[in-house]
Formats: C-alpha cells, structure tokens, sequence
C-alpha cells in the first residue's frame, strides 16, 4: 500500500481526514467489490474460482495504458479492446486451467489458476517493461469539485459509481434476461439445468469471461490511481478474493458490501495509524471474521451432505 | 516396509552427495546445498499438512517466518545457543500452527485458501512493523551459527548439518506417514466421513497435523537465518509460500522422497538457468500446470506408479493370509450389546425425515430396516452413527447412551458402519485402511504396537469376509465387490458392538449377494448386533431375524420376513396398490404406431460395477410405457443414459431414428426428450414463472397462452406464479417440474419417480394428471415405484430386475404375472 496516491497523512485524524479516507475508501472497497464480483460469478455456476484474477486485473490496467497513451487510441476504442482481451483470457484460464480438473472433481483449479496468473504477470513484464508507468492525467483526474472542505475528483466519484452500477446491471441481466436466468439455473442446479437444454460449458464459459471484464474493468479504474505494471494485480487480486470470501462467495451484495468495508477500513486505517499497519489488520480481521463466520459475513451454510 | 527402505537410500545417497559437495565446492555451492537441505525440510513439513492431511496452506512462510525470526532474536539478543533457539522457534511455529488450525478447522477449500494467505501476510508485515524485536525492513542481521566443537560452525559444516538434518527428517517423514497419526491423517484426507465413522476425531488429527508441519518449517526456518546471516520480511513474501507448495507437489504430494525432488526441481532449476533468471515465474508457473495436468502425484508419485506396474508383472499378487480363529477371538462377544432406538426424529427444512421411528437390533441377530426410497432410512442410519443430531429421541447401545454423540464418538461407544456409495480411503493400501480402524481412532501411541501382530490380525480379517486380492493394493483400484469387502472388514476392525451396513449388496451379482448374506449371518454369530438397509428383498427375506419397514419417516411394520411379506401396508407401501380408478384401457394399436425412442443393448455402470446389461427397450409414439422394478434395478441410471446425464459404455439410444446415446444431454432435450428427473429438482431461488420459462429454454418461447394452458393442467400453480419455487410444497414441487417439462412440449416426456415422497391425495391428482396427458396422446415413459398405479395408466411396461430387463409385455398382462412382485418383494 506504500504507493497509494491518496492515503492520508499520518497525524491523528480530524473529521475532516476521515471524511475523505473514508471517500478514497468507499471508491477502493467498490473496485475490490467489483473484483470480488467476479469470484463471485464464476463460483455461483462452477464452484470454482479463478486466482488468476488479479492478473486480469494487471492485463485490463496494462492494455488501457498500451492502447490508450502508447497507441494513442480514444479511449472508446481501447478501453472495450482491452476488456475484449480480459474476456478472453478469463475464458482461456477456464478452459486450461479449471475445466480439466473440475471434470474430475479435482481441486487442482486452485493451484493451476495460480499457476496461470504467474504466467502472464511473467509475459508482461516482458512485453511490457519492469517499470511502472503513470497514466497521464486526463479529465477524470484534473476535473474536480469542493465539497464540504473537501476536494473530490471526477475520478473518485466514477470510481464507486462504476462499481455499483455495474453490480446493478449485473443483477438486471441475471434477473431479467434469459442468459442471466440460464445462470441461474446452472448455479442451483446443474443436472437440471442441462435438462433443459441448457449448454452448461458454455455458460460457465461465459460466466468466466464476464468475471475477466469487470477485472478488466476495475484495472483500468485504478490505474490512475496507482501505477501501471505488471505486478499491480497480484495484491489487489488477493484483497478483492478476501472481501469475496468474507462476503461469502454465493451473495453478490453480500460481496460487494464486503468489499466496501474492506476498502474503507483499509482506508480509514491507513489515515488513522499510517500503511504499513493496514494489511496487518485487514488480513487479521479476515482470519477472525472467517474463525467467527466460516461462510463469510453474509453467507449461508450449506446442510453437511454425507 | 519397502518405501521406508527406498526413503534411507534416497536420504543416504543425498547425505553423501551433500558431503561431497561440501568438501570440493566453494561458497556457492556451499549455499546451494544449505538452501536444498532447508527446502527439503520445508517441504517435508508442508507435506505432512498438504501430503498426509490433504489441508492446502498458501501461509507456510509465516510459520518459516517465525521460526527464523524467534531463532535469530532468542539466540543475538538473548544468548540461547541456537540450537535451543531454533527448537523454541520451532515450538512457536506449532503453537501459531495449532491456533491457526481453528479458523482453518472450520473451513474449507477457497475459503481455507484465504485464511492461510491472510495468515502468511499477517506474519511478514507483523515483522515488518515490530521494529525493536525484528528490525523492520532493515531486516535483522548477525544471526549466530549453531556452535560446534571449538566454535560456531563453518559454513561447510553447517552446509553439512543441514544435510544431515533433511535426510533425518525424510526418513522421520516415511516411518510418520505409516504410524498412528500418519495413518489417521491419510484417512481423513481421503474420507473425511469414513474417517470419522472410525472414530477418527477430525479436530484433534487436522489441529496434529497444522502443528507438526508449522513446526517442521520453523525449525526450517531457523536454519534459513543462521544460513543466510541475514532475514527481513522480504525474505518471505507470499510468493514463497506458493513455492513452498510447488515443491511438494513437483515432488509428489505425500511422498516421503518427494520434498527432495521437489527442491531439487525447484531450488536448482533456476539456478542452472541462471541466464534466464528473468523467467523465473514462468519457469514456476509453467511448471506447476504441467505436473497438475500430466503428474498429479509428482514425480516420486509417477516413478512409484511406474515401479509398481513393473514389479506387479514380476511378482504375483500375494493373497492375504486367513487366520478365523483370531478374528473369531477377536470379534466375538459374550452378552453383547443392543442397540436401542426410541421415538428418534430429525427434519430437515420442514420435511420430517424421521419421525418418532424406535426399533431395536439385538445382538448375535441380523437386523433389516426397508422401505421405499427416501422413506429414510439413511436418515436413520446417520441419526444413530453421529452424523446428524437429533430433534428428540434416544439412542442407546448397551446401557451406554450415545444420541446426539459426535460421530467419532459413536464409533469409539461401538458403532461401525458402511456406507451406501463405499467410502474407502482410495490413496491407502487395503491393509492400511483396516490399520487406522484397529484403535477406533485413538491417537494415543505413535507407532503402531507389535506392528506385526496387527497386520497378521487385518490380513486375517480381510480373509475372514472374503477378500482374496492382495493386502498391498491400494484401495482406490479395487473392483466393487472387494470394495464391499474391504470396507466391511475396516468396519470390523473396529471391534464394534453394532455392524451398520448402508445397501451393503447394491451393484452385486446375485452369487456375490449371497456370499455377502453368509458373511453377515457369521458376523451376528459372533455375537454383534448387525442391523442393515437394504433394497435386494431376496437377501433380506433370506437373513434377517427381524425386519422393520420404514416409509415417509414412520415405521409402518415390523416383524419376520413371512410377516412382513403378507403385511397389507407394505405391499401399498411398496406397489402403491389401489388407489387409483384404473384408466380405461387403450384401443390396442400400438404395435401400428411409429417408434420414437429405442434402446438397444445397453450397458452401463459406475467405475468397475456394472448397473445394467444389454438393456433393451422401446417407445411408440403417443404411448404411455411404464418402466418398473425394485429399488437399485437401476431404473434411474437408464433413464439419465437415455436422456445424456450418464454416458453408456455400450449400446445405442435412437430418438426419432437418430443415435443420441453419446450426445450431451443439453443437446438432447433441445431435440425434444424431456426427462422430469427424480426428486423434483426445480430452481429453488426462482419463481415458479421463471420456473416454466427455463423449461422452454433453447426453444420457442412460452407465450400467455401456453402458460395458462399448463396452469390448466395444473391449476395449484397458477395461484403460486411469481412464488419461489423453494418455498413450494413437496406435491407443488412436482406439479411445477412436470409442467416445466412440458413447457418444452417435448416429443417424449420420460419421468422419474414423480410420487416420490408426496402424500397419498396429492398422488391421485398426480396421476390424474398423467391420465389426462395420456388421452392427450402425450408420448411418456414413466418410472414409478406406485407399480400398480403406474401399469393402471400404461399402454406396455417392462420390468427390470438387477440391471436386466426381466418382462416386456402389455400392462395388463403384468398386472397378473407374479414376476412383479417377485421383483418388490423378494421370494418364490
């Protein structure tokens, strides 16, 4: 967390500190939530999750920044490519890494998404160069607004209002449309799902692919927060797995609410008694919230089948 | 044992080359051997977690971490010589690790993943922000060496001790995996319930396990520091737990000689490709996924597979060696005793699974439970072995009284038992999975008393139920029949007091059957309590002393075989006689009619045991076939091999002319065969509207019209539409899956079990229902254990019997022929 641009100071927090850790918080906890949303998805239909998802993450950040500012495509352009790719890649990880093993009631899905990710944090740093890049301001940063003291980027507004807007057209497709109720059915029930002519591969496939855009989606968003690089999603990747898991994986409010208070706390923390003491306490409370609530803050146990 | 020997010369060999490599290499070298000796150890440690336990940690550099760190600041700054420092790291490392263990004890998989990765961070940034005692991320510096005659030692010599240190622990590792607490690991790794029902006590073996592998990699840890001279908190990046995992599973998970190899792999790779030191993740990445696709038990784990097909060929098997009266010495009991069931209930979500249901299986008789399936005898089975509690009722054995006991508990009080789906410990030898069931779990002792005695004493028990392959043979290879065996003989060798047996001959042939039924009769000879549930009537009217027969949660009859043959109640129970108006029957013209859906020759099965044989049969068009035969006939696996849920291993399924037997089962309901499967299994969080819509998923969309039109058929759903379909009743439950089946207005309906578990009103609106589809000209095949209600709306019907079709004909003509009730209820 060393390199968060907007972490506080470190002096004793007025109201006025923690009004905007708490700002900066609620936009991270969003990205962490809209990361964790993809745990989310591809656990609802294959009850597998993709570790490798940080990396997506780092790939939706690295190819904005290659396609936008090196490339110099409108960001119209570049930002839909980039998550075209995120997608795919998403489907890729699926397809080598998931389905051989979930086939064979293996767990291996674990190791070999991990493995995956390693392997295209590695690519990048090729590709792409050891150094971290900036992202050049645009007018998401330089636009701006006082409030109540406080000065609020057009950014820090979009970044929250991205994550829960795509978390609410998540919940309209699943609800309304008949792919997202095909999702539906897969996730409650398999077997009876394919009896309705339900392709299962395929919308698991899909829900993989959907789990690599809003990766791709919150890379991007960051970006211009922290610096580009290849290995910016690793432990920005294990944070949005932590607020899924506290948010007990089969909820997606309950995931993104985790997210939320994950990113707030680590925010107000920060402000509060300086980074470095951050992620001690955030993973700690992580390991007592799941000692107290082994399906997460607001999962559901399921009946022990024997 | 002969691994335990492979072990010592692979540890030997390593000592010696170590040495060697000490004595003529430099510096480089000397660190190069340092750090393979700690991997090794590292790696032997995480292996008895993640090898023996089967618990993933993606943590361990915490517990390496602490003991370099605790090692280091005992031994600088408070003068411990530094071996006693690297034992108190090592000591604190277990303490971490048992208290680590429970949150992790309490969960699982993804979710056990993120508490060791939160345990891992915790750990490097607590050393990174305890400045006085670590030094922060200046790191700390001056770590002693341990001393050795005249002083610290050389690195050579320490490159050595580590050396030594690593074979030692490897050879520990091998003798580990075999004793007491090794076995009870391995058995709860590969059957956590069998495990238990052997009275395996899962906290005390997973919290066992947590902490001798957090110990192990302490101490690793301290030899780290005193290695390196130098340790800050990017000495143990998560990064490095993730290796730590690599190795053992590049070497083979739960392998004694694995963690060499795997360091070996891991720590010399990139040091030989030290030019592409850049590569390194990849290197790391690209090598795990090609040892989970291609050697998923590494490669101790793919030499030791190779070696034993070679040696298989060389030597016969050796068969084990029987001994009766040992076992009979062994087993028998004077007085033993009962076990006593009383008005026991349990319900899960509103449904009474098990309702004030009380029976009692003395001992040195054969004590059978029946009834129709999901009338709950499972249900029952569990309630008295500990792994459901009670609602009310009392469980006794003896004068013990065991309700509501954990279930190791009830194992350690005399409860054993087998399990419907056999649960073997598959990665252990057959010997191995009796030797963990001889202490009833206990895990007191290490190695396994007068270890001779025991294996003449679980070789004698697998002759004595008939075993007859080799005691060596891992269990996961076994053919069904000897995996019956076996797991009745580990059940034994818990020297029960009560023998459970969950559908002990399901899948066997009739001659094996009845070499089982000799068993059990020997098994209650000797004085044991053995009650069983069972489908194969023929078995159970053969040797049961008392029988009691359960239906919907209540016990509808009790008594001898002959009695309970004769009993009015179970015959409805079981044939679903009366009832129902018999529809009147059909102008017979259905031989004239076109064919939609034939099988031919059939054959399939789970694994090794087949379920059914050359199977044949067929569905014209606009007819109702009723398909019977008792529980486990295999009804059910023909219908999902017909609908493309369970791939044949031969013969064909043509619908409407064209091969479907190998397609996969989406593509199959879009070509228009619907299967309402058995149990209902509607979409329990969506409305009973979304409900219908997904039935006609994939085709023309359900307008008003059609809606309303199922609604007619079913009119309690119309008043329930935007209802969540969890929330329905059991007879609504069904109602919904038959109409979303016919949403899809398929050209074949095929049901399964539609009056399962519903009540006797909701049954005849059921098959009012079916009636009405019938004389739509609706084309169904209908499995139903309501026999005679079934063959009361059928054009034809057939009866299977054990895998095979024992009857084909019209449904009047069955409805006289004995063969039927021959196939429910067993006899003549």
């Amino acid at each position: 967390m060393r390199g968060l641009v907007f972490s506080a100071a470190f002096f004793a927090m007025d109201l006025n500190t923690f009004f905007s850790a708490a700002v900066a918080g609620i936009g991270l906890g969003s990205m962490y939530g809209l990361t964790a949303l993809g745990f989310f998805v591809t656990y609802a239909v294959s009850g597998t999750v993709n570790f490798a998802q940080g990396s997506t993450l780092m790939l939706g950040g690295v190819l904005a920044f290659t396609f936008g500012v090196r490339l110099g495509w409108p960001m119209w352009a570049a930002a839909p490519a980039s998550l075209a790719v995120c997608a795919a890649w998403s489907a890729l990880v699926e397809a080598v890494g998931v389905r051989p093993f979930a086939r064979r009631g293996s767990e291996s899905w674990l190791l070999a998404t991990v493995a995956l990710g390693l392997i295209l944090e590695n690519i990048v740093l090729f590709s792409f160069g050891k150094d971290p890049r900036g992202m050049p301001a645009s007018f998401l940063t330089n636009t701006g607004f006082e409030a109540a003291g406080l000065r609020v980027t057009l950014l820090q507004v979009a970044i929250p209002l991205a994550g829960f807007g795509i978390a609410v057209a998540l919940n309209a497709f699943v609800g309304r449309s008949a792919a997202g109720k095909a999702m539906l059915a897969v996730a409650q029930n398999r077997d009876a799902a394919r009896l309705m002519g339900i392709n299962v591969s395929l919308v698991v496939t899909g829900a993989f692919a959907l789990s690599g855009v809003f990766a791709g989606i919150a890379g991007m968003l960051i970006a211009p927060l922290y610096t580009v690089s290849a290995g910016m999603g690793t432990l920005f990747g294990i944070k949005a797995y932590a607020a899924a898991i506290l948010g007990g994986l089969g909820n997606p409010w309950g995931v993104m609410l985790a997210g939320v208070l994950l990113g707030t706390a680590e925010s107000v923390i920060t402000a509060g008694f300086g980074s470095t003491w951050t992620q001690m306490a955030s993973f700690a409370l992580v390991i007592v919230a799941l000692a107290w609530r082994p399906h997460g803050l607001f999962g559901r146990a399921g009946v022990k089948k024997v | 044992m002969k691994s335990d020997r492979a072990t010592l010369i692979i540890a030997a060999l390593g000592v010696a080359a170590a040495t060697i490599g000490a004595f003529y290499g430099n510096n480089y070298h000397l660190l190069i051997i340092g750090s393979i000796a700690v991997s090794v150890i590292v790696a032997t440690g995480l292996n008895v977690l993640f090898g023996l336990a089967g618990q993933i940690s993606f943590g361990h550099a915490g517990f390496f971490a602490i003991g370099a760190y605790a090692a280091s600041i005992l031994s600088a700054k408070a003068g411990l010589p530094f071996v006693l420092a690297a034992l108190a790291g090592a000591a604190l490392a277990a303490g971490a690790g048992a208290l680590l263990a429970l949150p992790a004890l309490r969960v699982r998989g993804p979710y056990l993943a993120m508490v060791t990765i939160a345990f891992g961070f915790v750990i490097e940034q607590a050393s990174a922000e305890w400045k006085g005692l670590t030094g922060g991320w200046n790191g700390f510096m001056d770590i002693p060496r341990p001393e050795w005659i005249g002083g610290p030692m050389s690195d050579r010599t320490l490159a050595i001790a580590c050396a030594v240190l690593a074979a030692l622990l490897l050879v520990g590792f091998a003798r580990f995996a075999s004793s007491r607490w090794g076995l009870a690991m391995r058995a709860t790794r590969d059957a956590e319930v069998a495990a238990q029902s052997l009275g395996a006590n899962l906290v005390a073996v997973r919290t066992l396990a947590f902490a001798i592998s957090a110990a192990v990699t302490g101490f690793a840890g301290a030899l780290f520091a005193t290695l390196q001279g130098f340790i800050s908190p990017e000495s143990f990046p998560f990064f490095l737990s993730i290796t730590f995992v690599l190795m053992v599973l590049v070497g083979g998970q739960g392998s004694a000689s694995g963690p060499l190899l795997g360091a070996l792999v891991v720590v010399l790779a990139p040091e030989l490709l030290s030019s592409l030191a850049e590569y390194r993740l990849m290197f790391f990445g690209a090598l795990l996924l090609l040892v989970l696709w291609i050697a998923p038990s590494g490669i101790a784990g793919a030499a030791a597979g190779l070696w034993a097909r070679v040696a298989r060929r060389a030597h016969a098997p050796s068969t084990v060696g029987a001994d009766d009266a040992r076992v009979e010495r062994y087993l028998s009991h004077t007085g033993g005793a009962a076990l006593e069931v009383r008005n026991l209930s349990v319900s899960f979500g509103g449904n009474r699974a098990v309702n004030d249901a009380s029976l009692s299986a003395q001992p040195g008789r054969v004590t059978s439970l029946i009834g129709p399936n999901g009338a709950g005898k499972t249900t029952l089975l569990n309630l008295v072995s500990g792994f459901y509690t009670p609602e009310a009722g009392r469980v006794t054995i003896g004068t013990a009284d065991i309700t509501g006991a954990a279930s190791y508990a009830a194992a350690r009080s005399g409860v054993a038992r087998t399990f419907q789906t056999s649960q073997l410990f598959s990665g252990m030898s057959v010997r191995d999975n009796l030797l963990v069931a001889l202490h009833r779990g206990s895990l007191a002792g290490g190695q396994h008393q007068a270890a001779g005695d025991a294996t003449v004493l679980t070789d004698a028990l697998l002759a004595w139920v008939g075993y007859g392959g080799s005691a060596e043979r891992p269990a996961g290879e076994l053919p069904h029949v000897d995996r019956r065996l076996v797991e009745i003989a580990r059940a034994l060798a818990t020297r029960p007091e009560v023998l459970l047996l969950d559908e002990p001959a399901a899948g066997l042939s009739a001659e094996d059957t009845d070499k089982l039924g000799k068993v059990l009769r020997r098994i209650a000879g000797l004085g044991l309590a053995v009650l069983i549930i069972e489908h194969d009537m023929q078995l159970v009217m053969g040797i049961s002393d008392r029988i009691y027969v359960l239906d919907a949660g209540r016990l509808i009859a009790e008594g001898t075989a002959a009695e309970i043959q004769q009993d009015p109640g179970v015959r409805r129970a079981y044939l679903g006689e009366g009832g129902f108006a018999a529809v009147a029957a059909r102008a017979p013209d259905s031989e004239r009619r076109t064919e939609v859906l034939a099988v031919q020759n059939l054959t399939t099965g789970y694994g090794a045991a087949p379920v059914l044989e050359s199977v044949s049969l067929e569905v014209r068009e606009g007819e109702l076939v009723a398909l019977l035969g008792a529980n486990g006939a295999g009804k059910s696996t023909l219908l999902r091999a017909i609908v493309g849920l369970h791939r044949p291993l031969a013969g064909s399924v043509l619908f409407a002319g064209r091969e479907i037997g190998y397609a996969d089962a989406h593509a199959i309901a879009r070509a228009g065969l619907t299967l309402v499967p058995e149990g209902r299994q509607v979409f329990p969080e969506l409305t009973v509207e979304d409900n219908l819509h997904l039935g006609a998923y994939g085709k023309q969309a359900l307008d008003e019209e059609r809606v309303k039109e199922l609604f007619r058929l079913f009119p309690r759903l119309a008043t329930l539409r935007t209802r969540r379909a969890g929330l329905l009743s059991g007879g609504e439950q069904q109602m919904l899956a038959l109409a979303r089946g016919l949403a899809a207005n398929p050209r074949v309906l095929v049901l399964d079990e539609p009056s399962l578990g519903l009540a006797p009103a909701i049954v005849n609106e059921l098959f009012g229902a079916l009636a009405q589809l019938r004389a739509e000209g609706r084309t169904i095949l209908l499995v139903d254990q309501m026999a005679r209600m079934a063959l009361s709306l059928a054009d034809r019907a057939y009866v299977l019997s054990s895998g095979k079709i024992v009857f084909a004909g019209t449904a009047v003509e069955l409805n006289d022929n004995p063969v039927l009730e021959r196939a429910y209820l067993g006899g003549a």
